[in-house]
């Protein structure tokens, strides 16, 4: 696993809560936030949430498979996602609160694409003006 | 000419049929609509009131609301309730369908519809209600307020103000208790158009005395938004935290 980053961040907790509301994310750890880079095996752009599958090397050769969880496909959508916003083999840079027990999952915060854009987990839209 | 077109004009708003539209004319609801809740850039004229943190909770009350404050959300794929749907929490947006005798008003991330009757029916008699998790809802216009009335809740819907997610409980911060809705729940409703007719304001007001002492209401306001399109929400669909061994519940049995 290529680990960029470790910190608590409660701001971001903060931020990252509303879009998490419907289901219990009670086994992510909300206080930690990890950064890991890899490329995308498959997206699932499903309900209840939407999944992304991403493989991390981790620098010795092999892989290891992430799971990592964003908010409802009307969230994401509402939010500049598109159902075909990230395809297999796109690198990616994946900011997520991991989970507690430590196994290769996290719910998102945001993840860079190829093109150098940030999206988040979905949460409310803008407001009209 | 000229008077023959005024008088023309005059005889057509006098008409029985002119005349029974403008009866009929009422606020049009009609469309999809965002709530508030979580947008920090929205009118500012339009806030939601925050729910009650220290309602005045009856013995039952007090232990029911720490019971739904733990990190399982039990029933989470069923219908949320008349207070549940009108929440705006700023995720999900809600689709009004407004016809003279219902309104129907669906909620994104729900099932199940709420239908306010609108054709001068009054509630079931107690012992011929069904108890449902949406309730039996009734409504009239008071002038240009929609005025909804909910008995028949079933006791059994998630807290009034939505889960705590776990994580935030175990991590202290989010604090607020969490409020729950008996089968006693009466919640009436003064619903109207704002700021121009591009927002709506719901007064919220809940009544139940199997879990609160007092009575205590909000208000929550939604946007207008032409621009946004209800999405499919299939909550049993991809399921994964069954796999993966996270916290996941069915209905409880009761």
């Amino acid at each position: 696993m290529k680990l960029l980053s470790s910190i608590g961040l409660t701001a971001i907790v903060l931020v990252a809560q509303p879009a998490l509301a419907h289901h219990s994310f009670a086994n992510f750890d909300l206080n930690k936030e990890i950064t890991v880079a890899g490329t995308i095996k498959e997206v699932q752009f499903t309900n209840p949430h939407v999944w992304l599958q991403v493989m991390v090397p981790d620098g010795k050769g092999s892989q290891t498979e992430w799971s990592i969880e964003a908010g409802a496909p009307g969230m994401l959508l509402r939010t500049g996602w598109k159902p075909n916003t990230l395809k297999t083999g796109d690198a990616v840079t994946v900011v997520t609160h991991p989970a507690k027990n430590g196994e290769a999952n996290g719910s998102l915060i945001r993840v860079t694409l190829p093109d150098g854009r940030t999206l988040g987990p979905g949460g409310p839209p803008v407001a009209l003006k | 000419m000229r008077l023959t077109t005024a008088a023309l004009v005059a005889a057509a708003l006098l008409s029985p049929l002119t005349l029974a539209a403008q009866k009929r004319a009422v606020p049009d609801i009609w469309g999809v609509w965002m709530g508030l809740g979580g947008v920090e850039d929205a009118d500012p004229r339009f806030r939601n009131t925050p729910y009650p943190r220290d309602p005045d909770f009856t013995e039952w009350g007090a232990a029911e609301s720490r019971r739904l404050a733990s990190a399982n959300t039990p029933g989470e794929c069923n219908p949320w309730g008349p207070v549940g749907v009108m929440g705006a929490t700023g995720l999900f947006p809600i689709q009004i369908l407004q016809g003279p005798n219902v309104i129907v008003i669906h909620h994104e991330a729900i099932t199940q519809p709420r239908r306010i009757y609108m054709d001068g029916r009054r509630h079931p008699p107690a012992d011929e209600l069904l108890p449902t998790f949406n309730g039996d809802s009734i409504g009239r216009w008071d002038g240009d307020t929609l005025v909804v009335d909910t008995v028949g809740t079933n006791g059994r819907t998630r807290p009034l103000n939505g889960y705590v997610s776990g994580s935030v409980l175990s991590s202290g911060v989010d604090t607020a208790p969490r409020l729950p809705g008996s089968e006693q729940l009466h919640v009436s409703e003064r619903i109207r158009l704002v700021g121009g007719g591009q927002y709506l304001e719901d007064v919220i007001s809940v009544e139940d005395p199997k879990t609160y002492r007092k009575p205590w209401s909000v208000k929550h306001y939604w946007q207008r938004r032409r621009d946004i399109d209800v999405q499919e929400y299939a909550c049993e669909d991809n399921r994964r935290r069954d796999a993966e061994g996270q916290q996941i519940t069915g209905t409880e049995p009761r």
